[in-house]
């Protein structure tokens, strides 16, 4: 039954009077114009008075500041169609492929949102391991001094006026050349084939650091024009004479990985390394046995060799201890037979002949030295370079073309090519910045970036290497291919990745892009095979010899030699402008921000120049000759440097003429200026030495055999990560043996071996219960606690690490990954030099000394000047490199004298800093036994003296920085977290799936960048993990283990294959 | 009335009456301000100023501005801490200590050194305030309830133990001070004539009237704060050293710390009393009532606390070598033997050597050498704790992060400004508080003044 009841509001309601119908229909009043309102006569007898209005006023001008005082709104702008495969804050990678003309290497692009932030080794599918300049080359992409777009004559121009330009240049006569460095992609030697063919271009091909003579040698004694693949997983003795091949020698990248295969103990043998060197260098740190020797003795050094192989002797001129250590190189190879290898760093043909006759004596090319694949690297011709170089000065140059190189800055007589650059009528450069050569040519026509282009690369016979872009172009760039073919007019209407995929399918059409099974799995892999390449093993041909060996035993130098070297982290310059490269300090000498001599102490002594280098304690300066040109540089004391030459590194003094290059690779003032020379301008970071390689014609060879040191007087300050450089015997630290004692007690438990003993304490109670309480009673460090025991082995995980001493070389490529990866602060060379670099993972350099306290005993020096010679390394000293961060301990010192408690420790076994917490005590920082944490000093991301360098504070370069990790403000403390956003997004994703975290599944930045695993990391309480087993072995340990603070990072004794020592 | 053996020296010299004491003491206060004064005050507040603006400087911009680094995490900012904390403990010690062991001479002097424990104390308090990296926060050390969740101070950090020790100190401390200068303000205001002046003493001395009452509770709290400010005299600098005894640096974790801490700051505090006093005495005409008997008082004080320090120094060497423990004894060589051992040394000769001039009576009753003395162990004091902080995180456990402290200009500028702001307030405290207890004076001036113990003598 329906409701018929009524409810009416009132009695006028209810008997509908005319009133209630006239308010019913005008229930909503009609509203009145502003007009109407104001010309309301009424209002004139309202009253406003003064205190209303200001009382108004001033309310509405609180209520406006206070809207106003609102931190900075920065919009995020959702996707309107949201890419299929990008998900906000979920990370995707791409395989692509890094060559820069020096490295060359397989990588994983990270990229989050479209944005590229991470570059890491292809592990998977790829070959090599990323090395610091790799990894940390994602940040030239969003360097703010790339050009955005074409440039003519220094004015911003347009592709037509370019290409039109560029095109009547190359119809013109006279010799058009195109100048590159070696390039390796086969879709641009196509595009150049069009341009030799269409255009009558000839392409000249020079490398910055050239290895002609590796190449001459090979086809004189091979007959294979190939640079030697090296095997280093092969070799059981390895003799290098001055070849860094550790750290930048060749195609470096491959060989960290497969030489450490080679240094585990506990394969129950070890591969030994003889290093005959004139400079320290990463290698010679990581040698068993290294000889100093100078650079005009090298030669001579693998001449001896080359004699006490085929069993001759013959007088060299070298000293008895080389001879010696010749002596037993020689015997080791001997013994070695095939699986011994020989190699040498300078780019001389005598020196190389002779070595490839003694790989060939001792039959083991085919097994560690090959030349059947061939390797395509490096295939500079320095002698049509020079040609070029003599035709452009004789104005028979019309139309240059550069590409990927950059001769004005790092060719030997680049002040020849500068000279000669002026007289070529059309000259166009392909580079992305206005570089040393880009900004003298006419016309800059820039090419993407590899990380925004499409592209392959050949470095072997069987296997193409693929580029993959990872971000649109950001600027109006041109891939160089694409400009080759615009200015051969053959482009026919094809882009550039048209033309790249019909080099490997000729009928390719746009509706197979997608379609092409082998290309997507190719582009997936980074990588495509084609078949297996050639297996023969070349027979030596190289003949008689006596010619060169005369040739290098003659070799005599002057009282200083010179031997120009690259460091690891700077290469040959082409990483200036990078910020973190330049932060990162060079593996031996732990100097930032500069290149500067390297001398021995001896000499350094002798020359009365400052032999210790600290914040107030600035380097010496000297004058350097060669012949008449010189240069003025600061003298950094380097144990291991051979007494009577010096060393320079290359790759320094970019943009000399303030070419605008990007902002970190000039000097910064105090007040975020860039500093300035007396005639106002900028100063560059170190000094190009690049002018100093000599040629001869055909081969560059990276020495000087007299030079002339003379000191100024003057003093310029260095920035020095460490400054102490020995570890003062402390065993705790750093542990070592040789691998015979290793390999004598190679099965005793944890703990027990002679050389790697758990600490212990003596107590007061009968352990060993031989019924008397006496010295024999002892008990580990780790059976004292003063806290209650809190469970953590066997609950949840515990995220711990391994770090192994023998297999780490100190290559800096976790410093590097870290620094990206935690968006840790880079503060400049002046902050470095006060000692207050913020790099989380550091990699502590000790050299042994010659002194401890025992030998004082027996010399009766007294404990005082024993200690003050131990501060003093050896003049050739043995290197351990030794990474240091958190040990994550579980009974950290740091929380508990936190005040706010803004330090503790997770359920996981990681040691957590919570920036929001912190106030800043720095009293952690003074607890912490290892010197791991960072204080912010600054406001890094936003005071002005940062502004030059700091990636947080340019518009762009901020683009690189992890979104992930919080940047941190002043004030705070930080350090390393064990990448603790990785292990929480592999947690979230091992919980997605249902299954435990997988060993393996979560990695951090430093153990994914370590090129030769020596870092593991991993859950110490999965039974099954490989930390939890390496922790167990028995040369696993922890620094400074008696203190008792039970770190989570364990350290794996080093083990050096030497004789042993008589103890 | 208390007699007192003839053969004690009067503590009261000259001929004084009760009315001559009052005028002695409050008279500057009504009269206008010595040229010298004035001077004194311009110098001292423009390197307050100064100073000011260093800290202001050190706020906006960052911890940076110091030479600290990532090695030497404290120095001169946690060395002025410990050194200003230390000068107070004098004022303390002479009111509360000897007042309750009955020592009539520190009635001259316990004015004004428990007024230089409360600037000394402020000046101690602006240090870990300001050695944070984020001041803006600092509230958080203190444990009050809040919306951020869960968080609350960590209650094992010395740190935090600091916040609670320096806090009550100085909040004792005022107290004391105060609740003494009650009757002489009530004084001051009864000879006062211009109005304002005797509204401004008039609230100061909260009404006090002079009755028998008054005087039993003002004896009765006096008694009682000297109960409760006694055992702060140990626990505050043994709190403060236990900043540094229960970290693992060598060299600062150290046992002996807390007793060596309390001598080392009486003795610092002495030193800069004598200092003080000295010029105050000559300035204010006050040599009658602070003469050469009380200054070798505080110079057996200092030679007693000298001496306890000296032991201290000593005993850490022998224990670094007798532990056996490397990272100790490398430390304590360190000290004496690597970059700072100048300042190790300087140490050593001002506070080790130079009180022990002070068993020589002709040097413990000079003014001069006093002054000298004094201002010889406040730069001995202030390197002690240089020396303990920096020479040992400088070079602890890892070598690789060894390195050096160098002060900027800033440090400097911080620390002398401290200096400057303590002086001013001192100095505006000579002009305006009565600078010695007037009324306790009046107590000792029958038995221990110099003319009523000749009129003792003739009967």
């Amino acid at each position: 039954m329906a409701n018929t009841k009524r409810y009416w509001s009132g009695l006028d309601e209810l008997h509908e009077t005319e009133a209630f119908k006239t308010i019913q229909e005008h229930e909503f009043p009609e509203s009145k114009s502003v007009d109407e309102f104001l010309s309301d006569e009424r209002l004139e007898s309202t009253h406003t008075g003064r205190r209303d209005f200001l009382k108004f006023m001033g309310f509405s001008l609180t209520a406006a500041t206070l809207a106003a005082c609102e931190t900075p709104v920065v919009k995020s702008i959702p996707y309107t169609n949201k890419p299929g495969e990008v998900t906000p804050g979920v990370a995707n990678h791409y395989a692509s492929t890094y060559y820069d003309g020096q490295d060359f290497m397989n990588v994983l692009v990270k990229t989050r949102e479209g944005r590229p932030i991470f570059v890491k080794s292809n592990a998977t599918t790829g070959i090599g391991r990323v090395n610091a300049r790799v990894n940390a080359s994602v940040m030239s992409l969003y360097d703010s001094a790339r050009l955005p777009g074409p440039t003519r004559g220094g004015e911003a121009s347009s592709w037509e006026s370019i290409d039109a330009a560029v095109q009547q240049g190359l119809s013109g006569a006279g010799r058009k050349v195109l100048l590159t460095n070696t390039v390796l992609s086969p879709s641009l030697l196509r595009s150049i084939e069009t341009l030799k063919a269409n255009a009558g271009v000839e392409h000249v091909a020079y490398d910055a650091v050239d290895y002609g003579a590796f190449r001459t040698a090979a086809k004189l004694d091979f007959g294979i024009n190939s640079f030697p693949s090296y095997q280093f997983d092969m070799a059981e003795t390895v003799v290098t004479i001055g070849a860094d091949f550790l750290g930048t020698f060749g195609d470096s990248i491959f060989y960290g990985e497969r030489w450490a295969k080679t240094r585990r103990p506990e394969n129950g043998w070890m591969s030994r390394l003889h290093a005959f060197e004139t400079n320290m260098s990463l290698t010679g740190s990581n040698s068993d046995y290294r000889t100093m020797v100078k650079p005009s003795e090298q030669g001579k050094v693998a001449a001896a060799l080359l004699a006490a192989i085929s069993g001759k002797t013959a007088s060299n001129g070298l000293s008895d201890v080389t001879n010696a250590a010749i002596a037993k190189a020689a015997a080791d190879l001997k013994k070695s037979g095939a699986k011994a290898m020989v190699l040498a760093g300078a780019n001389d043909l005598p020196t190389q002949r002779v070595v490839n006759a003694i790989n060939a004596a001792l039959g083991s090319i085919g097994t560690t030295v090959r030349f059947d694949n061939e390797k395509s690297l490096f295939q500079g011709n320095q002698a049509a370079f020079e040609q070029l170089v003599v035709d452009m000065n004789a104005g028979q140059v019309s139309t240059l073309i550069v590409s990927d190189c950059n001769p004005a800055y790092d060719a030997a007589n680049a002040d020849a090519f500068i000279a000669g650059l002026t007289k070529v009528g059309t000259s166009v450069s392909t580079a992305m910045v206005a570089d040393e050569t880009a900004s003298r040519c006419g016309m800059i026509a820039p090419n993407h970036h590899w990380l925004e282009s499409w592209g392959d690369l050949q470095i072997e016979s069987n296997r193409i290497d693929l580029v993959q872009p990872t971000i649109a172009p950001m600027f109006n760039t041109r891939a160089a291919g694409q400009s080759f073919l615009t200015w051969s007019n053959s482009d026919g209407g094809m882009d550039w990745y048209t033309y790249l995929r019909s080099t490997y399918n000729g009928s390719y059409s746009a509706d197979a892009m997608y379609t092409d099974g082998a290309w997507n799995e190719a582009v997936h892999n980074g990588h495509m095979t084609l078949g297996d390449g050639v297996a023969d093993v070349p027979a030596y041909i190289g003949g008689d010899l006596s010619v060169e060996m005369k040739a290098l035993n003659g070799r005599t130098g002057g009282a200083f030699e010179l031997a120009l070297y690259q460091k690891t982290t700077m290469g040959v310059g082409q990483h200036a402008a990078n910020p973190i490269l330049q932060e990162t300090p060079d593996p031996i000498t732990k100097v930032t921000w500069d290149n500067y001599v390297t001398m021995s102490h001896s000499d350094v002594d002798a020359m009365g120049l400052n032999g210790f280098i600290g914040q107030e304690a600035p380097a010496s300066l000297v004058k350097v000759y060669v012949g008449d040109t010189s240069m003025e540089l600061p003298v950094f004391p380097t144990p291991g440097q051979a007494p009577g030459t010096i060393g320079i590194a290359l790759g320094y003094g970019r943009g000399a003429n303030g070419e605008n290059i990007g902002k970190a690779a000039f000097q910064s003032g105090e007040s975020g200026s860039f500093d300035t020379d007396l005639e106002g301008n900028l100063i560059p970071v170190g000094a190009n030495a690049f002018g100093w390689a000599q040629s001869n014609g055909t081969h560059v060879n990276y020495a000087q055999y007299d030079v002339r040191v003379e000191a100024t007087g003057g003093t310029y300050p260095l920035a020095c990560t460490q400054i102490q450089n020995t570890f003062m015997g402390r065993e705790s630290i750093v542990k070592e043996t040789d691998f015979t004692s290793y390999f004598s007690e190679r099965d005793t438990k944890k703990g027990l071996a002679s050389w790697n003993k758990l600490i212990t304490l003596g107590v007061h109670e009968d352990v060993n219960a031989d019924g008397t309480i006496d010295a024999l009673d002892n008990k580990p460090t780790a059976a004292f606690d003063l806290w209650h025991e809190h469970a953590v082995e066997e609950v949840g995980h515990r995220w711990g690490m391994t770090i192994d001493l023998t297999t780490c070389t100190g290559c800096s490529g976790c410093v590097t990954a870290c620094h990206i990866e935690n968006n840790v602060p880079v503060v400049g060379k002046d902050e470095v030099r006060r000692h207050r670099d913020m790099h989380w993972m550091r990699i502590d350099r000790f050299f042994a000394s010659d002194y401890s306290l025992k030998k004082g005993e027996e010399e009766g020096t007294g404990v005082i000047e024993s200690y003050r010679r131990m501060e003093d390394p050896a003049l050739n000293p043995q290197t351990v490199h030794m990474p240091m961060m958190c040990q994550h301990c579980n009974h950290a010192p740091c929380e508990t004298v936190c005040p706010v408690a803004a330090t503790t420790h997770s359920n996981e076994g990681l040691n957590q800093m919570t920036y929001n917490r912190c106030i800043g005590t720095r009293y952690c920082a003074n607890n912490c036994p290892y010197k791991v944490r960072r204080f912010n000093w600054f406001n890094y991301p936003g005071y002005k003296k940062f502004g030059n360098f700091n990636p947080a504070q340019d518009s762009l370069m901020r683009m690189v920085l992890n979104p992930d990790v919080t940047v941190r403000s002043r004030g705070v403390m930080e350090k390393c977290s064990m990448c603790v956003q990785r292990i929480q997004s592999g947690k979230l994703e091992a919980k997605k799936d249902g299954t435990p975290v997988q060993d393996g599944s979560i990695v951090t930045a430093c153990a994914e960048a370590c090129p030769t695993n020596a870092i593991s990391f991993g859950d110490l309480n999965d039974k099954g993990s490989n930390v939890q087993s390496i922790s167990q072995n028995n040369r696993a340990y922890h620094a400074l283990e008696e203190i008792g603070v039970k770190p989570n990072i364990f350290y794996m004794t080093k083990v050096r294959n030497v004789e042993p020592t008589q103890a | 009335m208390q007699r007192e053996a003839a053969i004690r020296e009067p503590l009261i010299l000259g001929n004084k009456s009760y009315k001559d004491i009052t005028d002695d003491v409050v008279g500057p206060i009504q009269g206008p301000a010595p040229i010298g004064w004035k001077i004194m005050i311009t110098i001292s507040s423009i390197i307050a100023v100064y100073g000011v603006g260093c800290i202001l400087y050190l706020i906006g911009t960052g911890i940076g501005v110091w030479g600290l680094n990532k090695t030497v995490g404290w120095a001169w900012d946690i060395t002025n801490f410990v050194w200003w904390v230390g000068i107070g403990h004098a004022g303390t010690l002479i009111s509360a200590v000897l007042l309750l062991f009955r020592q009539k001479w520190r009635m001259a002097i316990n004015r004004s050194a428990e007024a230089m424990t409360i600037f000394a104390v402020i000046m101690a308090a602006i240090f870990p305030g300001i050695h944070m990296g984020r001041i803006w926060v600092s509230y958080w050390v203190l444990p009050l309830p809040n919306q951020f969740g869960s968080l609350w101070v960590n209650f094992n950090s010395p740190l935090l133990w600091d916040v609670f020790a320096i806090s009550t100190y100085f909040s004792v401390s005022l107290v004391f001070w105060y609740i003494g200068l009650i009757p002489d303000f009530a004084t001051i205001r009864d000879r006062m004539t211009k109005p304002f002046a005797k509204k401004v003493y008039g609230l100061l001395s909260f009404g006090w009237s002079g009755r028998a009452k008054h005087w039993t509770r003002f004896e009765e709290v006096s008694l009682v704060l000297a109960g409760i400010a006694t055992p702060l005299v140990f626990s505050v600098h043994s709190i403060v050293s236990m900043d540094f005894a229960t970290s693992i640096v060598p060299g600062w974790h150290t046992t002996i710390f807390p007793p060596y801490f309390v001598s080392g700051a009486v003795f610092s505090g002495f030193a800069m009393v004598q200092t003080l006093l000295l010029v105050l005495r000559k300035g204010m005409k006050l040599e009658s009532y602070i003469h050469v008997k009380h200054v070798e008082y505080m110079n057996i004080v200092i030679i007693v606390t000298g001496s306890i320090v000296g032991v201290a120094y000593l005993t850490e060497l022998f224990i670094s070598w007798y532990s056996g423990v490397e990272y100790e004894s490398y430390a304590f060589i360190n000290r004496f033997s690597g970059p700072y051992s100048w300042a190790y040394w300087i140490m050593m000769t001002c506070n080790v050597i130079s009180p022990q001039l002070f068993w020589f009576k002709k040097i413990r009753r000079s003014l001069t050498a006093t002054f000298a003395l004094s201002i010889v162990v406040n730069i001995g004091m202030w390197f002690e704790r240089y020396v303990i902080i920096v020479t040992s995180i400088h070079r602890d456990y890892d070598p690789s992060s060894w390195g050096e402290f160098y002060p900027t200009s800033i440090d400097i500028g911080v620390f002398v400004g401290t200096l400057g702001i303590f002086l001013t307030l001192f100095l505006g405290f000579a002009r305006f508080f009565p600078v010695l207890a007037l009324n306790e004076l009046k107590t000792i001036l029958k038995s221990s003044g110099e003319n009523y113990k000749k009129i003792q003598d003739k009967h």
